[in-house]
C-alpha cells in the first residue's frame, strides 16, 4: 500500500515538471552556433557592441566553446576593452553545458537520495553507500557553484552605440558621470523607466539610457 | 553749254540743299586717326543753343567734353549766330566706329582708327605731334584670282574649301573670308551663313583672325572665320557665302564727288558729296562641290559613320588590382575627320570580367573640333584571380583619301588579378561607382576582423531561453521534488523502531501464550513482567529497572495494584519456588495483554 502511494507521488511529480516545461515560452530560438556566427558577422560589419553582445549570448549557451571566447577577446582586444579575467576554477565550473549541468545536479540529488535511503534499509554495501553519498554530494556542488558563477551573467548588458552618458540620476538632463564606449559590459542593478543602472568594471554606478544598451539575457525571459 | 548746266545744277541742288539742310550737324576731325590720337567731335546748333548733349556710348571709344563756343556763320549771305559743343573723342581700339547723331537732326559720323599710319590713307595729324608708331612690315598683296568684289570693289566675300570631292557626313574644314575697304565698309552686320540647306556650317569660330591685305592695288581688311562644312546627302551642289555689311556709298554723281573734294573742309565734303551708309548683303563666288555617297561594299557592322583619318590606343588605369576592384579600360581615338559620328560600345561581355557601358568624353585640338582626341572610357571588374587578358579593341572608319574603310585595332592587355581584399565577390553598377571608397572601407574592415574565428556550422539543437537550465525556476521544480521525495522515504524509514519494538512485543505476546499454555506458571510470570517492564519503560522513557512500585502507584491508577501483584508474584516464582494454576494464569493474561494494547495505543 505504502509502494503505490509513492510510485503515486511521483508520477504525480512528473506530470507537474511536464506540464510545467510544455508551458515554457517558445517565442524564441537560441543556438550557440547560430548566435556565434550572427556575432562574427556584426564585427565584420563594424559593429562591435552587437558582436560582444551576441557572443555573450553564445557563452551562455556554450561556455565551453574556445571559438567563442576568442572572438569575443579579440573584439575586445581591437577595441582596446580588458579582456575578461577568467579564473581557473569558473574555467573548470563551465567545462559543461548548463544545460548538462543541471541534469547532473538532478542526478546528483538522485544518487544521494538513494544513497541515503539504502542506508537506512540496509548495513550492507556500506563503502557503496559512502561512496554515493560523496558523489551525490559532489554533483550537486558542481551544480550549484556553476549556477553562482553564471548568475551574474544574466543580469550584465552591453552598451550597443558608439558613447552613451552614464548620469547620476535616471533623466536625461543628469549629470553624466562618465562615457560608456561600445562594446563595454556592464551589469544592471535597478531599472527606472527608460533608465538602468549599471555598475561598471571598474565599480563605478550610475544610470544609462535603456536604448542605448542591450540584455545579455534579453528581459522577458528573466524571470 | 555743259559748264552752265553744271552751274546751274549745283546752285539748285546747293538750294535744295539749304532748304532741306538740318538746322544741326556734327563733324569729326580728323575722320581717320591711328591708336594713340584723338579726335574732335563739334556738335554744331543754327537755331538754337546747345546746352548740354548726352553722350554717345560706342564701345571702343571714350568721349569727353572739352567747352562751348559761339560764332558766326554766313550762309548764302546771310549771317546766323550759331553755338558748338566741342568733344575728344580717344579710341581705345583699332576699327570703324559709327557714332550715331547726338542730337534728333544730326547724322551719324564714321571714325576709322587704325593702328598705325600706313594702314589706311590717313592723313597726317594736324598738330603733327603725335608719336609715329615704328614702321609696319610691308602689307601683303594678294592675288584677286577667285575674289568677286562687290560694293564698289570695296569689299568681298570668299569660301576656302580644300577639297572639292567630298562625303557625305564627312567634316570639310572650310575658311570663308570677308574682306573690306576700311573707310567705305562701316560695319559688319553678321556673321557669314551658307546659302542653301543641303549643307551645315557647325563650329564657326567665335573670333574671326585679322589680316591687312592689299587686293587690286587697295588695302583690304581681311576678316577668316574658320568653320567645318558637312553636306547631308549625296550629289553636285555650288556653295555661297553671304555676309551683311554697310557700306558708305556717294550718292552724287562723280563729278560732284569730285567738286566736293575741292572744297577741303570735312563738312563742307559731307555737306556735297553725298555719301550715304548703305546696308547691303554681299556673296562670295560659287563654289562647286561634288558630295559622294558612302560605299556600302566592304562597310564594317560595327561602323558608326565616322569619316576621316584617326588612329586608336588602349590603355587601363592599373595594371594590377584585386578581384572586385574596377578598373577603366580607355580606348583613345585621335586624328581628324567627323568626332561627333566616332562611337564604339567597347567592350559588351568578356569572360571573368564584368563590365559597364561605356562613357566617352572629346577634347579638340583646333577651334572648330575637326581635329582632336575622342577617349572612351568603361569601367570594368574581374571576377577571377589570376592573370587575365582585356582583348584588344577595335574601330572602324572611313577614309576618304583612301576611299576605303578602314578597322584599327589595339593590342590585347594583361592585367594581374589578386585575391579580393573584401568577402563580397562582385559589386552592383552602383556600388561600382563607389567601388574605391567601398572597396578601402570593406579593406579596412577585413583587416579589423581579419583575427576572428571561422563561423561555425548550424546545428539542430535550440534552447528556448538563455537563462542556464538550473535557473529556471520550473526546471527546479525536478530537483526540489526529487529531494522532497527522498525526505519523505527518509521520514519513512525512521519510523520502522517502533515497527520493530511492536514486532517485538508481538513475538513477546507470542511467548507469553506458549507459556500459559503449558502452565509453565513461573516462565509465564517472567515473561509477563519484562514485557510489561519494557513497556512501561518505553512509554515513561525511563529505563525499565528503574522503574519502582511508587511509579506505578502515580502512572497507573487503579491498574497499579494489579500490575503491581503481578511483580511480587513473578518475583515468588523467581526466588521461592511459587507455582500458580492455571486458572491464575488466565486471571493474569488479559490484564497483562491489555496494559500493552495501553502502551501501543499510547
Amino acid at each position: 500500500m505504502r509502494a503505490a502511494n509513492v510510485a503515486a507521488l511521483v508520477v504525480a511529480l512528473a506530470s507537474f515538471v511536464s506540464q510545467s516545461f510544455a508551458q515554457e515560452p517558445a517565442d524564441a530560438a537560441y543556438s550557440a552556433a547560430g548566435l556565434y556566427n550572427l556575432a562574427n558577422s556584426y564585427a565584420r560589419a563594424g559593429k562591435p557592441g552587437m558582436a560582444v553582445l551576441n557572443y555573450e549570448r553564445a557563452a551562455l549557451l556554450a561556455p565551453n566553446d574556445a571559438d567563442i571566447q576568442a572572438n569575443l577577446n579579440y573584439v575586445r582586444a581591437s577595441l582596446h576593452l580588458p579582456a575578461q579575467a577568467s579564473s581557473r576554477v569558473s574555467q573548470i565550473l563551465r567545462l559543461a553545458s548548463p544545460t548538462s549541468v543541471a541534469w547532473i545536479g538532478v542526478l546528483g540529488v538522485i544518487i544521494l537520495g538513494a544513497s541515503l535511503l539504502s542506508a537506512k534499509l540496509s548495513r550492507r554495501f556500506r563503502a557503496l553507500r559512502l561512496a554515493g553519498i560523496i558523489l551525490g554530494i559532489t554533483a550537486l556542488s558542481f551544480t550549484t557553484c556553476n549556477a553562482l558563477v553564471q548568475w551574474p551573467k544574466i543580469r550584465e548588458a552591453v552598451v550597443i552605440v558608439k558613447e552613451t552618458p552614464i548620469r547620476v540620476s535616471p533623466v536625461p538632463m543628469g549629470d553624466a558621470l562618465l562615457q560608456l564606449t561600445e562594446a563595454e559590459t556592464v551589469t544592471v542593478t535597478a531599472e527606472h523607466e527608460d533608465f538602468v543602472l549599471v555598475r561598471t568594471r571598474t565599480g563605478r554606478s550610475g544610470w544609462a539610457a535603456r536604448a542605448d544598451i542591450a540584455d545579455v539575457v534579453p528581459r522577458h525571459t528573466v524571470r | 553749254m555743259k559748264a552752265l548746266l553744271a552751274i546751274a545744277l549745283f546752285l539748285a541742288v546747293c538750294t535744295s540743299a539749304m532748304g532741306d539742310a538740318p538746322l544741326a550737324y556734327q563733324t569729326i576731325e580728323p575722320s581717320k586717326i591711328i591708336i594713340g590720337e584723338t579726335a574732335i567731335l563739334r556738335i554744331t546748333s543754327l537755331d538754337s543753343e546747345l546746352q548740354n548733349v548726352k553722350l554717345p556710348e560706342v564701345s571702343g571709344l571714350s568721349f569727353e567734353v572739352l567747352g562751348h563756343s559761339r560764332a558766326m556763320e554766313f550762309i548764302n549771305g546771310t549771317a546766323s549766330e550759331s553755338s558748338s559743343i566741342i568733344i575728344r573723342v580717344t579710341p581705345q581700339i583699332a576699327g570703324i566706329f559709327s557714332i550715331p547723331g547726338l542730337t534728333p537732326k544730326s547724322a551719324p559720323l564714321i571714325l576709322e582708327v587704325n593702328t598705325d599710319r600706313n594702314s589706311g590713307n590717313l592723313p597726317l595729324t594736324l598738330n603733327g605731334k603725335a608719336p609715329r608708331p615704328p614702321a609696319p612690315p610691308e602689307p601683303k598683296t594678294g592675288s584677286v584670282a577667285g575674289i568677286h568684289f562687290v560694293a564698289d570693289g570695296s569689299a568681298f566675300v570668299q569660301l576656302k574649301m580644300p577639297k572639292r570631292a567630298v562625303y557625305v557626313g564627312e567634316s570639310v574644314p572650310v575658311d570663308i573670308v570677308v574682306g573690306v575697304h576700311p573707310g567705305v565698309v562701316t560695319a559688319l552686320n553678321g556673321l557669314p551663313t551658307i546659302k542653301g540647306g543641303d549643307f551645315t556650317l557647325n563650329n564657326l569660330s567665335r573670333q574671326p583672325e585679322r589680316q591687312e591685305e592689299i587686293l587690286d592695288g587697295k588695302p583690304f581688311l581681311t576678316m577668316t572665320w574658320h568653320s567645318v562644312l558637312a553636306a547631308v546627302k549625296p550629289g553636285d551642289f555650288s556653295l555661297t557665302v553671304e555676309t551683311p555689311l554697310t557700306v558708305k556709298i556717294s550718292s552724287r554723281p562723280s563729278e560732284d564727288a569730285a567738286f566736293a573734294n575741292l572744297l577741303g573742309g570735312p563738312f563742307l565734303q559731307n555737306f556735297y558729296n553725298g555719301i550715304v551708309p548703305k546696308e547691303m548683303t554681299v556673296e562670295s563666288l560659287p563654289a562647286d562641290l561634288h558630295v559622294l555617297s558612302l560605299p556600302t561594299v566592304g562597310r564594317p557592322p560595327d561602323f558608326s559613320g565616322a569619316v576621316g583619318a584617326f588612329k586608336v590606343s588602349s590603355d587601363v588605369s592599373a595594371l594590377k588590382a584585386a578581384a572586385g576592384d574596377p578598373v577603366t579600360l580607355r580606348m583613345h581615338v585621335t586624328g581628324a575627320g567627323n568626332f561627333d559620328r566616332v562611337d564604339s560600345p567597347m567592350l559588351e561581355h568578356i569572360d571573368h570580367w564584368k563590365t559597364y557601358p561605356p562613357k566617352s568624353s572629346f577634347s579638340a585640338a583646333d577651334p572648330v573640333g575637326y581635329k582632336g582626341e575622342k577617349i572612351f572610357e568603361q569601367p570594368l571588374i574581374a571576377s577571377q584571380t589570376g592573370e587575365q587578358t582585356i582583348p584588344g579593341l577595335s574601330f572602324s572608319y572611313f577614309d576618304p583619301e583612301t576611299r576605303h574603310y578602314e578597322r584599327a585595332q589595339t593590342e590585347p592587355i594583361k592585367v594581374a588579378i589578386a585575391t579580393s581584399l573584401a568577402d563580397s565577390s562582385l559589386k552592383s553598377p552602383a556600388v561600382a561607382e563607389n567601388a574605391d571608397a567601398g572597396a578601402a572601407r570593406a579593406a579596412a574592415a577585413n583587416r579589423s576582423t581579419a583575427g576572428l574565428k571561422a563561423d561555425h556550422a548550424l546545428t539542430r539543437g535550440t534552447e528556448n531561453s538563455l537563462i542556464p537550465l538550473y535557473l529556471r525556476p520550473r526546471f527546479l521544480v525536478i530537483p526540489a521534488a526529487l529531494a522532497l521525495l527522498v525526505a519523505g522515504c527518509l521520514i519513512g524509514i525512521r519510523r520502522k523502531p517502533q515497527h520493530a519494538a511492536s514486532k517485538a512485543i508481538e513475538r513477546a505476546l507470542a511467548q507469553l501464550n506458549a507459556a500459559a499454555r503449558s502452565g509453565d506458571s513461573s516462565t509465564f510470570l517472567d515473561t509477563a513482567r519484562s514485557l510489561l517492564l519494557q513497556n512501561l519503560a518505553q512509554r515513561w522513557q525511563m529505563p525499565p529497572e528503574q522503574i519502582t512500585t511508587e511509579d506505578l502507584a502515580a502512572r497507573l491508577g487503579s491498574d497499579a495494584d494489579d500490575i503491581g501483584r503481578l511483580f511480587e508474584l513473578a518475583d515468588e516464582a523467581k526466588y521461592s519456588g511459587y507455582d500458580s494454576n492455571a486458572t491464575e494464569i488466565s486471571r493474569w493474561l488479559p490484564i497483562v495483554r491489555r496494559q500493552i494494547a495501553l502502551a501501543g495505543t499510547t
